[in-house]
């Protein structure tokens, strides 16, 4: 019994040893697919910096302290990147599209607001689409209602108390730098098992592999472990950035350990069954990059989905991806984005595991070589 | 005489490819269906986007109270779950609202006797774009509580907005540009690519050298192959988007639009073909054109508003071709406008021009072998 236990892990070990170093020896897609996913999260993470405030000019008009004072209550709204510049300027830079608004404080501001009149500030937009440009429609209402709590504390009675759930704010991209990290795992993952399976097809190795008196299963626990140690080092690397440049620190290190091997067990067994049923490696990796964005798009990566809409987050329960943003999200952030606790998380991921590792089995088992 | 060989190798090569192409149906999903489950899954969260779900309590029963939770209502930036204080607290632990916004039960009172009065506002502030959404969304609820008062609202600056582009997009649709662009440029470049570097591999391309044809036909014939592929595939994303109401190009426009599509999927493919003459080699092909899309793609402002970005970002993005490519496809569908139309155009033709010279170069190297 020993022998034979021997004997597989022997296997095992040749599997992952030749399928390491025949990756090592295309060095030129090792190199890519090592970096690939870290310039996933740093493109994504440079382009959410837009998901922050809105480039807009403000012409002042009026330089009187009311004016100033509205001016101090937008740049305290959480929306703007505000510049002060003269009307043509403000005109030239809207035009231009490097900004998206310009607000103008009329010359008689300081005066209407004085004697209780009506007054406009005239406020430009860019409405190029409406999810950013509803953000500044609202940001101005909000402008205006603060400058009155503060200008006019007993005029207007009404103000906002506001209470968080949580001790501190988490900014856009630490949050979704954690999401685009799943997703970055799952494309140094998929990249580098479904390769691997596919080329033993591609060059019709796997003849000897499976004609050889090993067991399928050691076969493919062999190459899965190579892909793992492979895909590994794009982890590492993913792993350096996020938290050393992005600056996003893990609140529990153990579950970021954990579950990177967790995730990398998932996407390697994913893709190892795409090589397997696919067999060439072409569509694989096209496959493999390919459904990166809208796995991305569709599990939550953006805010817990229960707040998006239910066929949704339907479909998005489906895939593990849903899960690994949740346990992750709660290994950096501590947040809790279901109503599962980490627990039930990780039991779900590991039924997902299992579960695709009885599939890549069942594939290899029924994978047969035409001549 | 020449012309014709030059057209008659062109026309062989492009068969060839083109059939090659038909073959790998697997290849041709791979490239179409993430670009369409893009589009799918944007559309299905589309009626969220913005509007954040937020659990409404009023406490108050007298009419100040009603009169705010209508402007809370009107505000349409939330999907309101109107409850008690109970019920909200179990649908904030439970992550189905974001917020809970109370009205208090001294609302109405508090006002009558011209004492401050609250909206309490519990934010599960996890990120700061939701927690800023209902931060802006909230003040912005009590603005037009004073301003349904009309004259007799104390708050008398307004907003006086002008647009500077005839419509809104929504975010979906504004995101259909985009996406139909990553898929011209992903299948430009493996199309292109592959069918390159495939003669390396199989060592046919011993063949091409060595024919009388000229290696710009062999290059033209493959570059064609490329974009007929690519812009068919690019053309029934357009369509599929079209038909379910998301875009609406309009007389000429439709012609604008179909020249940029063209125009990149030329850039794709003759960028391909660059790529599978440098590198020869199936996997690295495939790797390098998926690093050069992804680059090209978000630096052009892929999935975001570059207007929004840092300027150094913009500075960017104007030296990457594909901009220019997004402009003009955006003022074609959206604005049916040729604004800036002759720049894109000419940016696009360039970079094409540019791609193929650099394939050209890259086969020529090789036949020195």
């Amino acid at each position: 019994m020993f022998n034979a236990m021997g004997y597989q892990l022997r296997v095992i070990w040749a599997c992952a040893k030749k399928d390491f170093k025949a990756a090592l020896t295309d060095r030129l897609f090792t190199v890519l697919s090592l970096f690939v996913p870290v310039n996933l999260l740093i493109l994504m993470s440079l382009f959410v910096l837009a998901g922050g405030n809105a480039p807009t000019a403000v012409v002042m008009e009026d330089q009187g302290p009311y004016a100033q004072a509205f001016y101090q209550a937008m740049s305290q709204a959480h929306s703007f990147r505000l510049q002060i510049t003269s009307a043509v300027e403000a005109e030239r830079l809207i035009t231009a599209g490097q900004i998206v608004a310009v607000v103008t404080i009329p010359s008689d501001f300081d005066a209407q607001v004085k004697q209780n009149q009506p007054v406009q500030v005239g406020v430009q937009i860019n409405n190029l689409n409406t999810d950013f440009t509803n953000d500044i429609r609202r940001a101005i209402p909000l402008s205006i209602t603060s400058f009155y709590a503060k200008a006019f504390p007993n005029l207007v009675n009404v103000s906002v108390q506001e209470n968080d759930l949580y001790a501190h704010d988490t900014d856009y991209i630490p949050y979704l730098g954690v999401s685009i990290l799943v997703i970055a795992l799952m494309m140094g993952g998929l990249l580098q098992s479904g390769t691997a399976a596919a080329k033993e097809w591609e060059n019709q190795t796997m003849k000897e592999l499976l004609l050889s008196p090993a067991s399928r299963w050691a076969i493919m626990t062999g190459k899965m472990l190579g892909a793992f140690l492979m895909s590994l080092g794009s982890t590492i690397i993913v792993l350096l950035v996020l938290i050393l440049i992005v600056g996003v620190r893990p609140e529990n290190w153990g579950e970021v350990l954990g579950f990177s091997v967790l995730s990398l067990v998932i996407f390697n067994t994913v893709g190892t069954l795409l090589g397997t049923v696919i067999k060439t490696r072409q569509p694989v990796i096209a496959l493999s990059t390919g459904i990166s964005l809208p796995l991305f798009f569709l599990s939550g990566a953006f805010a817990p989905i229960s707040f998006t809409t239910p066929l949704l987050q339907v479909i998005a329960r489906i895939f593990p991806v849903y899960y690994q943003i949740v346990v992750f999200q709660h290994a950096f952030h501590g947040f809790a984005l279901n109503t599962y606790s980490l627990g039930g998380n990780t039991l779900i991921l590991v039924g997902y595991a299992m579960a695709l590792l009885l599939l890549v089995t069942v594939a290899l088992q029924r994978a047969t070589v035409s001549h | 005489m020449i012309i014709r060989d030059f057209l008659r190798a062109s026309w062989l090569i492009l068969r060839k490819d083109l059939q090659i192409w038909l073959r790998q149906p697997a290849n041709i999903a791979a490239t179409i269906v993430p670009a369409l489950v893009i589009l799918f899954i944007q559309a299905l969260g589309a009626q969220a986007v913005g509007r954040s779900p937020v659990a409404l309590v009023v406490e108050d029963t007298g009419t100040q109270g009603a009169l705010i939770a209508q402007a809370i209502r009107n505000a349409d930036v939330f999907r309101l779950h109107e409850v008690d204080a109970v019920q909200a607290q179990a649908q904030l632990k439970n992550l189905d609202v974001v917020a809970i916004v109370t009205i208090p039960a001294n609302f109405t009172a508090g006002l009558q006797a011209h004492q401050p009065v609250q909206v309490n506002v519990t934010v599960n502030n996890l990120n700061l774009d939701l927690t800023n959404d209902i931060r802006r969304a909230v003040p912005d609820a009590v603005t037009q509580y004073y301003l349904a008062q009309g004259n007799a609202s104390p708050i008398k600056v307004t907003m006086n907005e002008s647009d500077l582009r005839l419509r809104d997009i929504q975010l979906f649709q504004y995101a259909v540009l985009p996406t139909i662009v990553l898929l011209l440029l992903i299948s430009g470049l493996i199309t292109g690519g592959l069918a390159t570097a495939r003669e390396w591999e199989t060592s046919t391309v011993k063949e091409l050298l060595l024919s009388p044809a000229p290696g710009s036909a062999v290059i033209a014939g493959k570059v064609l192959a490329g974009f007929v592929t690519s812009f068919l595939l690019g053309v029934l994303v357009l369509a599929v988007a079209y038909l379910l109401g998301w875009i609406y190009p309009q007389g000429i426009y439709w012609l604008t639009t179909l020249l940029i599509i063209a125009l990149i999927a030329l850039m794709g493919s003759s960028l391909g073909v660059a790529i599978g003459a440098a590198f020869r080699q199936i996997q690295p092909v495939i790797g390098v054109s998926m690093f050069v899309a992804l680059y090209l793609f978000f630096l052009s402002g892929g999935i975001s508003v570059l207007a929004f970005e840092p300027t150094w970002l913009q500075s960017i993005a104007a030296f990457i071709p594909l901009t220019y490519g997004n402009h003009a496809l955006q003022m074609a569908v959206f604005y049916n406008s040729a604004d800036l139309l002759g720049r894109d155009v000419l940016v696009l033709a360039l970079f094409s021009l540019v791609a193929l010279f650099l394939g050209s170069m890259a086969i020529s190297r090789q036949s020195k072998y």
